[in-house]
C-alpha cells in the first residue's frame, strides 16, 4: 500500500514536472518551427531541420515527454472511474504498448533521417 | 454508513458532474481533462503523419497537401486553442501546487480565460481572415505575419 502511494506521488510530481518541460518545448517548437525564417513544412525544410542537433533534441524531447504526459493524464482519468480490476490492467497495458510503439515511431523517424532523406 | 450511489461508474460520474455546484475550479478541472485528451489524440495523429517522411518526398507531400483544406485550417485553430488553455491552466496548477499560489487561483483562472480567448480570436483572424492574402498557411511564418501586422 505504502509502495503504491509512493508510486502515485512520484507520478503526480512527474506529471507536473513534465508539464513544465513541455511548456518549454512547446515554446521552443513554436519559436523554431513556426516563427523563424527557416521554418516551413515541406519535405526539404524538414530534412534541413533534422540536420541540426538542437532541432533533433527538441523533437525527441517533445515525443518522449508528450507521450508520457499525455498517457499518464489519460491513465489518471481512467483511475477516476470505479472499474473492474481487469479493465484497469488492460487499460494500463494498452496505454503502455501504444505509447512505447509511437515513441519508437517518432524516434525512428527523427534518427533515421539519413536513410530516407534522398527518397523521391 | 457512507451514502452510495446506484448505477454504473459512468452514470455516477455524470450524476456527480451534474449535481455539483459549478464553480471556477470544477470547470477548469473538466476543461483541462478534455483539452488533455484532445492533445493526446492529436499527438498520435501527428506522429502518424510525420511517419510518412520515411516513405520519401512524394508520399510526404501528398499527405501534407491534405492539410491545406479549409477543414484542416479549423483543426489547426482548434489545436492552438487546446494548447493555449491546457498550457496556461497547467502552469496555474503548478503555481498552486508548488508556489503557494492557491489564494490567487481564481483570479489566475479568470486571467487565463481572458488571455486564451483573446489569443484564440487573434489566431482565428490570422488563419481564417488571411489578412496578408497568402495562398497557404506555411508560405508565411507566424513571425512574418506578426511583423507585417505590426509594420
Amino acid at each position: 500500500m505504502a509502495q503504491r502511494s509512493t508510486q502515485r506521488a512520484l507520478s503526480w510530481y512527474l506529471q507536473r514536472i513534465t508539464g513544465v518541460f513541455l511548456l518549454v518545448f512547446a515554446l521552443g517548437h513554436y519559436l523554431m518551427v513556426h516563427w523563424t525564417e527557416s521554418s516551413g513544412h515541406t519535405f526539404d525544410a524538414t530534412v534541413a531541420r533534422l540536420q541540426n542537433p538542437i532541432y533533433v533534441f527538441l523533437y525527441l524531447g517533445f515525443v518522449l515527454l508528450g507521450f508520457y504526459h499525455g498517457l499518464q493524464g489519460i491513465w489518471n482519468i481512467i483511475r477516476d472511474f470505479k472499474l473492474p480490476k481487469a479493465v484497469y490492467t488492460l487499460s494500463a497495458i494498452v496505454l503502455f504498448l501504444l505509447g512505447a510503439y509511437f515513441v519508437y515511431l517518432g524516434f525512428d523517424t527523427v534518427l533515421s533521417v539519413e536513410s530516407w532523406m534522398n527518397k523521391p | 454508513m457512507a451514502y452510495q450511489q446506484k448505477g454504473s461508474s459512468v452514470s455516477r460520474w455524470f450524476f456527480n458532474l451534474r449535481s455539483y455546484k459549478p464553480h471556477a475550479g470544477e470547470w477548469a478541472w473538466l476543461l483541462h481533462r478534455i483539452t488533455g485528451i484532445g492533445l493526446t489524440v492529436y499527438l498520435f495523429l501527428h506522429i502518424s503523419t510525420l511517419r510518412t517522411l520515411t516513405q520519401g518526398e512524394a508520399a510526404y507531400n501528398a499527405t501534407a497537401a491534405t492539410f491545406l483544406s479549409p477543414i484542416f485550417k479549423f483543426f489547426e485553430w482548434a489545436l492552438f486553442s487546446l494548447v493555449v488553455f491546457h498550457s496556461f491552466n497547467g502552469l496555474r496548477i503548478v503555481l498552486v501546487d508548488f508556489a503557494g499560489a492557491s489564494r490567487y487561483h481564481k483570479i489566475m483562472l479568470r486571467a487565463i480565460y481572458a488571455i486564451s480567448l483573446l489569443l484564440m480570436i487573434f489566431m482565428a483572424y490570422l488563419i481564417f481572415g488571411n489578412p496578408f492574402e497568402v495562398s497557404e498557411l506555411d508560405s508565411l511564418t507566424l513571425w512574418q505575419w506578426v511583423q507585417q501586422l505590426v509594420g
